[in-house]
């Protein structure tokens, strides 16, 4: 991703409070044109909130959001004309049908032609596979079938900006795995912005990831850093041998900052932790197998993304690339 | 994004952005649904029935100053409740279900949002609640008494009862940006309905702030309605009381759209 590209999303010392209760505090986030930015926090560290205030419906204690350069409180029906909004619990008129739904919803952005809405609306409805409960009253839609309809609705006006809020809640497996698909392919022509207590779907397509705890930002940065974890490059070595004289040999290296060792069975396991990951993936395994020792593994050290949400929100680590 | 270069795209900036359209769907819901006949079977089969047992269940009908007093009776005071009902729905409903917070993170101001819910309401309410039964008890009477009461007066005494359910229709309104639970914002226009009649009789000086005598006889004096109809010359007092509950009535407009714009969703 280009450095260049602008940012669709800023926030600045943003706060929220509810009477006494801190909501949000001092959030400074950026999101960058394009990018899948994934929004993770437990229950209550105010996601929800973030989005809201993005979007106009409730105003900050303090600092600011500038969603495409315009304020969120000052802009914010400006702002509104570019975004696809998915709410958490989506909640629709009950006497419209899926079809009334998205019409109604595409003529806050078009105003004609009546043709080209129409078609539109067909289109939502096939991405989403609700053509066949068009026309039916929203009363009758199951949770998995609402939220299918509030991930099309968000879509219909081609926004610049995709705010979904966890948008696989209530969706069945195979309805996640399309929502993902949806995503993906819509990258390229929008930004999108989502919270989920989903880390495996985060994991999967997210570009950027922040972590919310308690009203504050504890974890951000590009997934891929996030996953290499907050404890820098460590490489993992399984091997055999005289392994005593390989680690006085390691340890005099000048981008190796530390070695963890441990014994399983008749193997030794490092943990090395290193300055320099481009060296050490050139020099590290070349040293290792030319002197008396059997390497039986060597990967550099990979979190999950849940080892990272674990660590910052019951460590309470700041974690921020 | 690209994809929208065939649409012609709303670019309203100002208060009214959203407003066509939540109007359209606010009128739809009214006259695209079972709404608008179960609305009109209700009132406008009441007053039917009324006045049509009051004309045919004797030998002569009713008087034809009594026939009209019932028939707004039926037409101007008890519909009032169902414009409470309506209306507490179309706020404090909307913010309890979520679909206020949905549309509003559409390209809609709240200004939009309240003024449809006034405008599809006050349609969906004068075809429905007024001019049909109006409509129903005045063939009726007309039809008992072989004389017509469609007149100019006519007009203007459904536009009186109109501006008199107005009155609950903005108060309601206007509760339900305050509160967000039903009670309240039911209760209170419901207390002043049936209540406004012991509140004249402790203090007289509140016929000129409570549309009571708009269209119900008030002591010896008869209703505005009354006088449009049968031709008699309008009271200073009722032009009075219909400026006040006129004024009153934007006043609870305004602010409800003052305290909708603080809202928080």
């Amino acid at each position: 991703m280009s450095q260049t590209q602008p940012y669709v999303i800023e926030t600045h010392n943003l706060s929220k409070a509810y009477k006494n209760i801190r909501a949000l505090n001092a959030l400074d986030l950026k999101v960058r044109q394009n990018s899948i930015f994934g929004f993770l926090g437990p229950n209550g560290a105010g996601k929800t909130t973030t989005i809201k205030l993005m979007l106009g419906l409730t105003r900050p204690t303090a600092g600011t959001a500038t969603i495409f350069g315009m304020d969120s409180v000052t802009h914010s029906v400006d702002i509104r004309s570019r975004i696809g909004y998915l709410p958490q619990e989506p909640h629709f008129y009950e006497y419209m049908t899926a079809r009334q739904t998205l019409r109604f919803t595409a003529e806050f952005f078009f105003k004609g032609p009546k043709q080209a809405i129409t078609e539109r609306v067909d289109e939502m409805l096939e991405l989403v596979d609700l053509q066949e409960k068009a026309d039916r009253p929203i009363k009758t839609f199951s949770g998995g079938e609402r939220q299918r309809l509030g991930i099309a609705q968000a879509q219909v006006n081609y926004p610049d900006l995709l705010i979904l809020d966890e948008p696989a809640a209530s969706l069945d497996p195979l309805g996640r795995r399309d929502v993902l698909e949806v995503m993906s392919k819509l990258r390229k022509y929008a930004t999108i912005f989502y919270s989920t207590h989903i880390l495996d779907d985060v994991q999967r397509v997210s570009d950027t990831v922040v972590i919310l705890n308690k009203g504050g930002l504890v974890a951000e940065g590009p997934i891929e850093e996030l996953l290499a974890g907050s404890e820098g490059v460590i490489y993992i070595i399984h091997l055999r041998g005289e392994v005593d004289a390989a680690l006085e040999k390691v340890k005099t290296l000048a981008w190796v900052s530390g070695i963890k060792t441990s014994l399983h069975g008749e193997e030794s396991i490092w943990q090395v932790s290193v300055t320099d990951p481009q060296a050490a993936e050139t020099q590290l395994l070349k040293l290792l197998v030319n002197g008396p020792v059997v390497v039986s593994e060597f990967r550099r050290k990979q979190y999950e993304l849940e080892d990272v949400f674990m660590q910052v929100i019951e460590g309470g680590q700041d974690v921020r690339k | 994004m690209s994809g929208n270069e065939v649409f012609e795209l709303e670019s309203g900036t100002g208060w009214s952005r959203g407003l066509s359209n939540m109007l359209s769907s606010g009128l739809a819901r009214w006259f695209k649904t079972k709404t608008w006949w179960i609305q009109s079977l209700i009132w406008g089969g009441m007053v039917a029935i009324i006045v049509s047992t009051l004309v045919f269940s004797h030998r002569e009908p009713a008087p034809l100053l009594d026939l009209l007093m019932v028939s707004f009776i039926f037409t101007g005071l008890f519909p009032a409740v169902g414009v409470i009902i309506i209306m507490q729905d179309a706020i404090v409903g909307e913010k309890r279900e979520g679909t206020a917070s949905w549309v509003l993170s559409k390209p809609l101001t709240r200004q939009a949002f309240v003024l449809s819910k006034v405008i599809a309401n006050s349609v969906g309410i004068l075809v429905n609640m007024i001019i049909v039964p109006c409509c129903l008890a005045f063939i009726i009477i007309s039809i008992a008494h072989k004389t017509t009461l469609f007149s100019l007066g006519f007009f203007g005494a459904m536009g009186v009862i109109f501006i008199s359910h107005f009155f609950f229709l903005s108060l309601t309104l206007m509760l339900g940006t305050f509160f967000n639970n039903r009670g309240p914002v039911i209760g209170i226009p419901l207390a002043i309905l049936f209540l406004q009649q012991y509140m004249l009789g402790f203090l007289p000086n509140l016929r000129y702030v409570l549309p009571w005598n708009l269209v119900v006889p008030l002591g010896n004096t008869n209703p505005l309605v009354l006088s449009l109809i049968i031709g008699t010359p309008v009271q200073s007092d009722h032009l009075i009381l219909l400026l006040v509950i006129t004024l009153e009535s934007i006043l609870f407009l305004l602010i409800g759209l003052w305290r909708f714009n603080q809202e928080e969703f």
